[in-house]
């Protein structure tokens, strides 16, 4: 199967993208949106994200053959992280889920089709309608798809019409979603256009956002904010910059008879789409005090990961990437050889594939990725958040190891200090449908409130 | 205390292989490498640690190559030196970004003495000028290249290695060229081994007029004297005295936006040439190599055959050059081949397997360096580069800020 030429992202890397180009694309996107899409209702819209996410999890699905055939070579991931993360987000893109999603933004399930009323609104005797924005703008960061697959949803949802700009190397897997839905219904699919270009590109930017009366974008905050910058005052504009995640896990937990589930669980965080998503765990904090659980962790994690390499191997990465491994290795090799006592490393043999880092400091410590991870001891909750303190305020996700009565006491000290997703560890990579996004709303910034007060 | 006498004896035969000028082969190679590795096991606390962390020892090592390098970062952390604190009476700071600590090389008037006379025979090997040397003397140099790139390499390095002249012999009093540093004079950046050697290459071979032409602002940057290096430009110009220019690229391209500015150019005579070394580090706006080179050749007519690619650091007494001056280019208008003197060798480390790569491969470089007497011979850096017969293509330090994810802070 080879994907036909229809979108922007479909055409050679060698074509010429021009001002021009996008704009026409804008405006026909527009044309087909009032034709095909502002016309549809919320039940026959859930009825195609639910059907294509079902044939996304057939193994002889055509398009979900492509992603793993051609994807590696695309994106750097190997086939069974593409597939792991694949299935992780169509299972969670059911028909349930997505009205919980509706109800949770909007009060109730019709909200995008006509005045209602939630239960708050009848108290004050209200009825309001949601309408959203005629044409989104997504700018996407990283190669990771799930963003991308998001924007996607959330604009269907929404009936706008679409541009998705792509990072340079990261329109791969949402291309191949895109073509899935055009496939099952080239209307739809003709009200989203995909494209990928450099960031920065500021006469192609300003196009796109001359059009757009919404705009969202991922990426590192300088980047986020130089969209922000650049958008035309009437435009509606979400912005997520850069986060990091990280795992927590308690002495009861260790001790306890999931110890081993907890160790498998953690590998399963660092592997999943190689620990390059923003919900990855760069550390993970261990309750210790002399016991060497923490230590005992890290070997055991080193040992998992090893294990785990054989079925589900981390992608290809660049000279540069693996350099960038080796010479952080190579301070710990040093470091270890100095005080052995505060910091242990294990290494993948021959390879890096994986690196488990132990490291006495509470400090926390940005991860190369690539399955590149830190493990660190803490006597408790107030020392890792200390130790996390230089990234409060880009903390996304904190992945959560214990027993069930430690739970509330932990939850309620790290969402004051200001993690924003709280999940069991195993979990961080794998967020629901109903996610708020870096604890803010999911449609909020999308659609335009109409109330009406009889 | 340590053991002076028998790094003294390394020193002493080291200064004279760098005298005789004729190189070493294999077998002195590595018997002295080996040698050094045993004192340095022997005498540098924190190195002995990472060797028997990786059980190599100087009873077990196999070979050279095997001895374990220590990555440069490792300079900042640990005092990686024979010299007892009392001995030493220099140190070398890498240039690295402010807050961060630096990498730190101590000396003592011995292995200062082994670190000029190191710089000063490959210095004067690559940037003499013809004129003055003779073009005989540098032909056996570009053979080698030449060579080193059809992956014949037929000459051995005895023969590679010539000896143009003795150090300090470079031509008469009156012919030297006067040595433009782009950067603040010793006084001013005592820790700066760069300006170290800037100073000894003047001293050994410029004329009165060699200065230098930057002073260090407050903020530790260096600030070039735009007049005082445009006035020593204006002379070499009328006297039709050319030149030898050195600096780091950030301070040429300060230079250049400077007579960019003022739209001025300077025809510098047939014979003027520069010494570029370095990277940017945030200091200037990031010019492409390519793009400098054109620049230097327009606004002071120095041609690319004249304008010589450095490569050296702090950790480091032996640089590496990837041309002599005078001689056309080597690979590509893009891309240029590095060799370091014969007692420092290069090799070419996969970051995945930690091995030699293979040939036209794509690698970590690791220097071993004769010359590092009193810290480490064996030098683990963070450069990528490309391995190209005995010599290396430089492709530039290995990018921290690029990521696939989204998760790196910056």
């Amino acid at each position: 199967m080879t994907l036909p030429n229809y979108y922007l992202a479909d055409l050679p890397p060698e074509a010429e993208m021009s001002p021009a180009l996008v704009t026409d694309a804008c405006l026909a996107l527009k044309r087909n949106r009032t034709q095909y899409l502002a016309i549809r209702d919320t039940p026959s819209i859930l009825r195609t994200l639910v059907r294509t996410a079902e044939d996304w999890l057939e193994a002889d699905y055509p398009y979900r053959k492509l992603a793993l055939a051609q994807g590696p070579a695309h994106t750097g991931f190997s086939e069974p992280t593409i597939a792991t993360g694949l299935d992780n987000f169509f299972r969670q893109l059911t028909g349930e889920n997505l009205e919980a999603l509706l109800v949770q933004e909007l009060g109730t399930t019709q909200r995008l089709d006509a005045f209602c009323a939630s239960t708050s609104d009848s108290r004050t005797r209200r009825t309001a309608l949601a309408t959203g924005p005629e044409l989104v703008g997504h700018i996407t960061a990283g190669c990771v798809p799930n963003g991308a697959f998001m924007a996607i949803v959330l604009g269907l949802l929404t009936r706008s019409a679409q541009f998705i700009k792509c990072a340079r190397g990261g329109a791969f897997l949402p291309r191949v979603f895109l073509h899935s839905l055009y496939g099952s219904e080239p209307k739809l699919g003709a009200c989203i256009e995909m494209a990928e270009w450099p960031g920065g590109s500021a006469a192609l930017e300003e196009a796109l956002f001359a059009q757009c009366d919404c705009v969202t974008a991922a990426g590192s905050d300088q980047a986020v904010e130089a969209v922000r910058r650049a958008l035309p005052p009437r435009v509606r504009f979400a912005g997520y910059g850069h986060k990091v995640s990280f795992g927590y896990v308690t002495r009861e937990a260790l001790t306890g008879w999931r110890a081993k589930k907890i160790v498998t669980a953690a590998a399963t965080d660092v592997i999943a789409w190689d620990q390059l998503g923003c919900l990855s765990p760069h550390v993970f904090y261990v309750e210790d005090n002399t016991a060497g659980l923490a230590l005992q962790f890290a070997g055991q994690l080193a040992a998992e990961l090893e294990r785990r390499e054989a079925a589900e191997p981390r992608g290809k990465i660049s000279t540069e990437t693996a350099a960038h491994i080796a010479a952080r290795r190579a301070i710990y090799d040093v470091r270890a050889a100095h005080a052995p006592e505060q910091t242990r490393h294990w290494c993948s043999p021959d390879s890096t594939a994986w690196t488990v880092v132990y490291e006495s400091e509470p400090r926390f410590a940005v991860s190369c990725a690539n399955r590149f991870i830190y493990v660190k001891p803490v006597l408790d909750v107030a020392e890792a958040l200390r130790g996390a303190d230089p990234v409060r305020d880009h903390t996304s996700t904190v992945g959560l190891a214990a027993q069930e009565h430690e739970m509330e006491g932990l939850v309620k000290q790290f969402a004051r200090w200001g993690a924003t997703r709280l999940c069991p560890v195993g979990q961080m990579q794998n967020p629901p449908l109903t996610w708020r996004h870096d604890g803010r709303p999911l449609m909020a910034d999308l659609v335009r409130w109409t109330d009406w007060e009889p | 205390m340590t053991n002076p006498s028998k790094f003294e004896d390394h020193s002493r035969r080291l200064l004279a292989f760098i005298e005789r000028g004729s190189g070493l082969d294999e077998t002195e190679f590595s018997a002295s490498a080996t040698e050094l590795f045993a004192l340095q096991f022997a005498h540098v606390a924190p190195y002995r640690r990472l060797c028997e962390a990786r059980r190599v020892t100087p009873d077990s090592l196999p070979g050279w190559r095997q001895i374990p390098a220590m990555p440069t970062t490792a300079f900042k952390e640990l005092e990686l030196t024979s010299l007892a604190p009392a001995e030493r009476t220099a140190v070398f700071h890498s240039s690295g970004t402010t807050g961060h600590l630096p990498s730190r090389h101590f000396h003592n008037a011995r292995s200062l003495a082994v670190y000029e006379a190191s710089l000063l025979s490959w210095f004067e090997r690559h940037i003499a000028p013809a004129a003055l040397v003779g073009r005989d003397s540098v032909e056996p140099h570009m053979e080698r290249s030449a060579a080193s790139i059809s992956g014949a390499v037929t000459l051995s390095q005895e023969s590679r290695f010539v000896r143009t002249s003795s150090v300090g012999s470079w031509g008469s009093k009156e012919s030297r060229p006067a040595i433009l540093c782009l950067a603040p004079p010793p006084e001013q950046a005592p820790h700066s081994s760069l300006v170290h050697m800037f100073a000894a290459v003047s001293r050994e071979f410029g004329s009165q007029a060699s200065r230098f032409l930057a002073t260090v602002a407050p903020d530790n940057s260096w600030s070039l004297d735009f007049a005082a290096a445009l006035a020593a430009l204006r002379h070499a110009e009328q006297a039709a005295q050319p030149p030898v220019l050195l600096g780091t690229a950030f301070m040429f391209v300060h230079l250049l936006d400077a007579l960019a500015q003022d739209g001025l150019s300077i025809t510098l005579p047939p014979g003027s040439r520069v010494m570029e070394t370095g990277g940017y580090k945030g200091r200037s706006r990031e010019v492409p190599k390519a793009e400098l080179h054109a620049l230097l050749t327009s606004r002071l007519s120095i041609p690319r055959t004249h304008l010589v690619c450095e490569y050296g650091m702090s950790e480091l007494s032996s640089q590496a050059y990837d041309r002599v001056a005078g001689s056309p280019t080597i690979l590509s208008p893009l891309s240029s081949l590095f060799s370091f003197p014969p007692w420092a060798r290069a090799v070419v480390i996969s970051p995945e397997t930690g091995r030699e790569v293979a040939e036209g491969e794509t690698g970590l470089l690791r220097i071993f360096d004769l010359a590092n007497v009193r810290s480490v011979m064996a030098i683990q850096t963070e450069d990528l580069a490309v391995r190209r017969g005995e010599g290396f293509e430089l492709l530039g330090r290995a990018s921290h800020s690029e990521s696939r994810g989204c998760s790196l802070l910056a």
